[in-house]
């Protein structure tokens, strides 16, 4: 069973896209005479390349882990971390996730902040079928890193499934905070939220689609600064759960937002107390 | 088949084995690994002596008794996993889930030594035994079921699992939660701590709750059953919910992933678990099924990869990394065929297929697997999925409009019935697997 559900018009938006994928593909072997026109998944991403703009993005220090397979395509837990080169006082401000098999490729976007600026982050996502997840990271001074990783899906034959029930609406919004900070040291931190993700792309018990409905956006402030965002697709599974790293440099109260393309929102407020 | 038959069987396949081996003598010269004539057919050891070992040592004696099968397995007495939750829940005994191997000795003529495999030289095709001595092989097969990944799970260690059993190997591991089952006080509550994928037995958390449950409201009609499961979808997931609340009303309450289910540290000394969002569970009987990898020689063998499983070629189920060794069950990824004995037991056959035909230079033949999984929600309420498997594009992948589950809103009937084939599973499948019958 896929987690998303195509409706047909969507399977034809998705022929035409990957016939697109095909046509550039296949521009991309008859140019492989030119140097330096690598074949690599995020040039044959339209969303992938609208984020790269002109530049080449480096291949090193940009890091995805996912399983390689994958038994459960409705939730595959995926970290994306950087531990590369950068010039100093740069940091990595933007990344940028992409499943390019998936219906709609994009997946989420991070915009980081210094007060946010180890980045390693953990989500979980849906992925269609067997394919390439790409990772694009973009550096404060304009430095690009791209990285990619293959994940086989394939749902094993006692994990049959039933619809998920899960609650309409924004609720329970959960968030771990460690205790015992120490200012500039960057603490791990953990939010999950009950949402459907409803992903526009399935069809309900009569029949017809069920709408999209979506948590749209993340973002956590410290004493009202924007210190990290998250802008989220339907491609981030059900009961959206995020894992990143704050990295405070005083005590302050912490103010962690959902909200949802209804406009709808949910808040958590923790206080930060730097030791 | 006949004795007499299956001499004559031999003879026509050395005959045929012969003259395959002097064809391919222009090709390949002198580096058949066996004698021309079949006095050699090849030597094949065989670690470990569950579903899967047991069973591809007896059939690769079926398809050729010229070969020189050993089959190393530590324990005289195997107790198997599937039916160890009837053990948990009163209703076998110990004696009823044990085999042994004196079938595979006395009738097929394979030789079973009682001792752990320790290393493996690939190289020098050679198996170290925990006695000192040492096996060389033309094929090894490796069916070293799963190991526990220690303190994966915060504070679950070895010293851990005495206090919280992981019971996920039967035996002393079984007998010790069954006991403390027993001494558990009416009103107590028995957490279960149910891991990620992948792991052994995908439904086996889930039964084991039910007759966890069926035995608490026999016997101590006060006590519960919580579940914290790493997971938000599990198998047979309505079919077990549907059961339970028929059966057992609340008594049994799951939390999933995404309602803060996973555990991320374990106190077994104060049978406590805490949360990933902080929530601390306090246990009367603390059941830790933890993450898991690949049986250790497979690592010593160099099978395994980052995931700590084992990849394997879906034809044939050798050993992606290394020449000669082969890898079956809940060692390798084989998804979407599951984790399960029934598994590796099909697994099994076709790799002593594969095996007997590499030996002769023949191409393995086309492998087709099937899987049933039941499960008992009661002790007349069974539930079943099922699935046959073949090789696509290279990757193993279920024959569409195969297998299925069970109904649900099925009439009691249908359960009653369902819960008599998995014993009738059972029993057939240990007397294919061990040649007994309990």
């Amino acid at each position: 069973m896929h987690p998303f559900r195509q409706s047909r018009h969507d399977a034809s938006r998705r022929r035409l896209l990957r016939g697109l994928t095909l046509a550039c593909a296949g521009l991309g072997l008859a140019g492989l005479a030119m140097p330096g026109f690598a074949n690599e998944p995020w040039q044959r991403l339209e969303a992938a390349q609208s984020v790269l703009g002109e530049s080449t993005p480096s291949t090193e220090g940009l890091t995805l882990d996912l399983p390689h397979v994958s038994e459960d395509g409705s939730a595959v837990p995926l970290t994306v971390s950087f531990d590369g080169e950068l010039a100093e006082g740069d940091y990595i401000e933007r990344i940028d996730l992409f499943a390019n098999g998936n219906p709609y490729p994009e997946v989420a976007t991070f915009r980081l902040t210094q007060l946010s600026a180890k980045p390693e982050i953990s989500t979980r996502v849906r992925l269609n079928e067997t394919q390439q997840v790409i990772a694009i990271a973009t550096s404060h001074q304009g430095e690009r890193f791209a990285t990619s990783r293959e994940v086989r899906i394939t749902v094993s034959g006692c994990l049959m499934r039933n619809g998920n029930d899960a609650n309409d609406a924004l609720s329970n919004p959960r968030v771990s905070v460690p205790s015992g900070l120490s200012a500039g040291e960057p603490a791990e931190v953990r939010t999950l939220i009950n949402h459907p993700m409803e992903t526009g792309l399935r069809e309900g018990d009569d029949g017809e689609t069920l709408p999209r409905h979506i948590v749209e956006r993340f973002s956590v402030s410290i004493d009202g600064d924007v210190v990290f965002e998250a802008d989220l697709h339907q491609a981030v599974s059900a009961n959206p759960y995020l894992r990143f790293f704050l990295t405070p440099v005083e005590s302050g109260e912490a103010e962690f937002t959902w909200q949802d393309d209804t406009g709808e929102t949910a808040r958590h407020v923790a206080e930060l107390e730097l030791s | 088949m006949t004795q007499h038959s299956q001499r004559s069987g031999i003879n026509r396949r050395q005959l045929i084995k012969g003259l395959g081996a002097a064809s391919l003598l222009p090709l390949v010269g002198g580096v058949t690994p066996f004698a021309i004539g079949g006095q050699h057919a090849g030597k094949v050891v065989v670690v470990g002596g569950g579903f899967g070992g047991a069973t591809a040592a007896k059939y690769l004696k079926r398809a050729n008794p010229a070969i020189e099968v050993i089959l190393v397995e530590p324990a005289e007495t195997f107790y198997t996993c599937p039916f160890s939750n009837l053990h948990l829940g009163g209703l076998r005994s110990m004696d009823e889930i044990a085999h042994g191997y004196d079938e595979l000795q006395d009738r097929y003529g394979v030789r079973v030594i009682h001792a752990r495999a320790e290393d493996v030289d690939a190289a020098a095709h050679k198996v170290t035994l925990s006695t000192g001595s040492e096996l060389d092989y033309d094929r090894l097969l490796l069916s070293p079921g799963i190991d526990i990944r220690w303190n994966a799970l915060e504070g679950y260690d070895e010293a851990a699992a005495e206090k919280a059993p992981h019971a996920w190997k039967a035996g002393s591991q079984t007998e010790k939660l069954r006991a403390q089952l027993e001494a558990m006080e009416d009103g107590g509550t028995f957490v279960m701590v149910a891991p990620e994928n992948p792991f052994r037995c995908p439904p086996g958390p889930y039964e084991r709750a039910s007759l966890v449950a069926n035995y608490l409201a026999q016997y101590k009609p006060k006590s519960k059953v919580l579940i914290l499961d790493a997971k938000d979808n599990f198998s047979k997931q309505g079919l077990f919910m549907e059961g339970w609340e028929q059966l057992y009303g609340d008594r049994i309450e799951w939390v999933g992933l995404s309602n803060d289910g996973r555990v991320t540290r374990v106190d077994a000394e104060r049978l406590e678990v805490e949360t990933e969002f902080g929530t601390v569970h306090k246990a009367d009987v603390l059941n830790v099924i933890p993450p898991q990898k690949a049986g250790w020689i497979a690592e010593r063998a160099g099978v395994t990869d980052d995931s700590g499983w084992v990849p394997v070629k879906p034809e044939t189920f050798e050993s992606q990394q290394v020449e000669d060794i082969y890898v079956i069950g809940d060692a390798t990824v084989a998804a979407p065929m599951p984790k399960s004995g029934f598994c590796a037991n099909a697994q099994a056959k076709v790799v002593a297929a594969a095996i007997a035909a590499s030996l002769e230079s023949r191409p393995a033949p086309e492998a087709y697997w099937t899987n049933t999984c039941y499960s008992l929600v009661g002790p007349e309420y069974g539930i079943s999925v099922a699935g046959v498997y073949r090789v696509v594009d290279g990757a193993i992948a279920e024959v569409e409009g195969s297998g299925g589950v069970s109904p649900t809103g099925a009439p009691s009937a249908t359960r009653a019935l369902e819960a008599q084939y998995a014993v009738g599973w059972y029993n057939a499948i240990c007397q294919d697997t061990w040649g007994t019958q309990t």
